[in-house]
């Protein structure tokens, strides 16, 4: 980490893809080396106009570039999302735990998913398959409000699904075109015998109602709180632990998340609000 | 440590301005404000019985400050020694709370910590504590015994002067001629006077000596009407948070200067509706007692689970500065009725 924490690095938007309506992945190239584990999130600053936090959708595998994906959801974002390639940026971080991988090592790791949320999972689904012989299975389930919604189509319905050891389900919330998937919210294509939860963790990412609740669904098929992961979304700011925006209870969600077990959470009121 | 005597603070005062900058408590109103001392004017310089109106944390934490610049780097240096006088035992507890947050190992800031290295810190006792201050109820005193270079005790005849650190052992050995022995029945006046001190603060606050701690008496409010109820008049102006010497969270904004981007630090609230509101509109805290709740459970639980401490030194400041009525002491008195059962109201309904 930099001397300052609050002095970003120097870096490069150096290619757009659109992915859905409202979001937008962006390829980042730092000056500097920039090394993070998947899960943490860094600060992206646009030089002048604001900062917002993001977990890097890429894997932290790829040390030459960094992949973030954004939804347009405020004045930075929005901001952001009118930028082209060559815009400088700025990075901070990266802040905070990452998915804790190796204490996944041998079981099956079941990824729930919704919306923008597919981002930080991405990153996690990446680093998973590059070791993918040290996980029983990796079984996803994602959902999006509408087949257009749905973000990384290309590997999503093509060379993710082709990977020996994945499992991957999708659904939508209203349906249109060719759609012929499953309808619904996505706790409706989870199923207890999707895992053997004995031997099984729950990764959760999505917008606060989904993961409220997957999670309470996760608990009804058997899973122990501590084995439920959840990405806690809050206004995290400074990525210290000191400005105070993103506590959660005792926690700091910027130092001691973003990821949080559901058991470390759960004796708070509206973890979900 | 060193214990001596002095008749007249100016040479005090003007040997320790020789070294650096100093600020001292000058009368505004019916309250202390920090001055910055001139010792060609010392006009304005009066001995403070109670604590100063604004907290220690502007010296620390400034109300705005670049934090960093693009292109950069931006580090903290330059950074002046300085000298304060005047704080009294819950300016020096706060100080110490402060610490722990922004001098933590591995996430140090370092403009607060540079500031720090910097601050010569010479407190006082408080002879008369104001009818807000309830520092006894968390485990003050109007004395400092510790956290300071210097300390200051008035008494009849002059001041007794300690030294607490090895800065100040330092500066009572180089301006040694300034000094003389502590007389021995003036270390009674102190003590009686400290006493006095205390004894009125116990009598002040004897309906706040709870069977509980303070502690225990939030963290089983969660269901309590009474944020609500007492944020009914709350204008949100802030000043608690903004007044209070131990809250300290900062909003980062960005700024376009003439020949750079700037990247600002900022005092900001969680009084402040949109505080705890992310890009998309969720805000766990959007009703006003909800926050009010979020200020006193981080002050009195989370702190205390984190850091092993109150984030509370009792000063009482926000009890002075709050424009809606809402007093600390009454919050923790009604809650801790509630509990017992008297004037219980009906818990509210989770949600």
């Amino acid at each position: 980490m930099n001397q300052n924490p609050y002095q970003p690095i120097n870096g490069e938007i150096t290619d757009i893809i659109d992915e859905s309506p409202t979001i937008k992945s962006f390829v980042v190239v730092t000056e500097q080396p920039f090394k993070f584990e998947t899960g943490q999130f860094v600060e992206l600053t646009l030089p002048g106009e604001g900062e917002a936090p993001f977990t890097p959708s890429s894997s932290p595998g790829d040390t030459e570039k960094m992949e973030i994906t954004i939804m347009k959801a405020g004045r930075v974002t929005a901001m952001l999302h009118d930028c082209k390639e060559g815009q400088k940026v700025g990075i901070r971080g990266p802040f905070g735990n990452g998915y804790p991988v190796d204490d996944f090592v041998g079981k099956e790791v079941y990824i729930v998913g919704g919306g923008v949320g597919l981002a930080p999972i991405r990153s996690l689904f990446l680093t998973l398959v590059d070791r993918i012989k040290d996980f029983k299975s990796v079984v996803c389930r994602y959902g999006a409000r509408t087949p257009d919604d749905l973000i990384y189509k290309k590997t999503l319905f093509g060379s993710w699904q082709k990977i020996k050891g994945v499992d991957i389900k999708l659904t939508v919330d209203e349906a249109n075109g060719q759609w012929k998937d499953n309808v619904g919210v996505v706790t409706t294509i989870l199923s207890a015998k999707d895992v053997n939860i004995k031997n099984a963790v729950a990764v959760v990412c999505g917008p606060p109602i989904m993961m409220k609740f997957a999670t309470f669904k996760l608990l009804e098929f058997g899973f122990e709180p501590k084995d439920i992961y959840l990405s806690m979304e809050k206004n995290m700011s400074c990525g210290i632990g000191k400005c105070g925006h993103c506590m959660l209870g005792k926690y700091y969600v910027c130092k001691d998340g973003p990821v949080f077990t559901y058991e470390q959470v759960k004796q708070y009121p509206k973890i979900w609000d | 440590m060193e214990t001596l005597f002095i008749n007249d603070l100016k040479p005090l005062l003007d040997a320790v301005a020789k070294q650096m900058d100093l600020y001292v408590p000058k009368k505004s109103g019916d309250y202390y404000v920090f001055s910055r001392y001139d010792k060609e004017s010392d006009k304005g310089f009066e001995f403070n019985n109670i604590r100063m109106c604004t907290p220690i944390k502007e010296f620390l934490l400034p109300v705005c400050e670049l934090a960093a610049m693009t292109p950069g780097p931006f580090e903290a240096k330059d950074i002046k020694p300085f000298a304060v006088f005047g704080l009294k035992d819950c300016d020096l507890r706060s100080i110490a709370i402060l610490d722990t947050v922004f001098a933590e190992e591995e996430f140090k800031d370092p403009f607060y910590t540079a500031r720090r290295d910097k601050m010569f810190i010479i407190s006082s006792d408080c002879s008369d504590p104001a009818e807000s201050c309830l520092c006894n109820i968390f485990d003050g005193r109007p004395f400092a015994e510790s956290g300071f270079d210097l300390n200051v005790s008035k008494v009849a005849d002059g001041f007794i002067v300690e030294a607490g650190s090895q800065n100040g052992e330092d500066f009572v050995k180089k301006y040694s001629q300034l000094f003389t022995s502590v007389p021995k029945a003036v270390m009674a006046e102190r003590d009686q006077s400290r006493a006095q001190a205390q004894k009125q603060l116990q009598e002040n606050n004897a309906e706040l000596a709870f069977d509980r701690s303070v502690k225990d008496i939030v963290e089983g409010s969660w269901e309590s009407e009474v944020f609500d109820a007492e944020a009914k008049n709350c204008i949100e102006c802030q000043a608690c948070t903004r007044i209070c010497p131990t809250c300290h969270c900062f909003y980062l904004y960005d700024t376009k200067q003439k020949d750079y981007f700037a990247k600002m630090k900022m005092w900001d609230s969680c009084m402040r509706m949109a505080y705890a509101a992310v890009a998309g509109g969720a805000n766990p805290n959007k009703v006003l007692g909800d926050r009010l709740k979020h200020r006193l459970m981080h002050k009195f639980v989370y702190f205390v689970d984190r850091y092993g401490t109150n984030m509370c030194v009792g000063c009482g400041r926000c009890v002075d500065a709050e424009a809606g009525g809402i007093d600390l002491r009454e919050v923790l008195k009604k809650l801790s009725q509630e509990q017992k059962g008297e004037g219980k109201k009906k818990a509210r309904v989770a949600k």
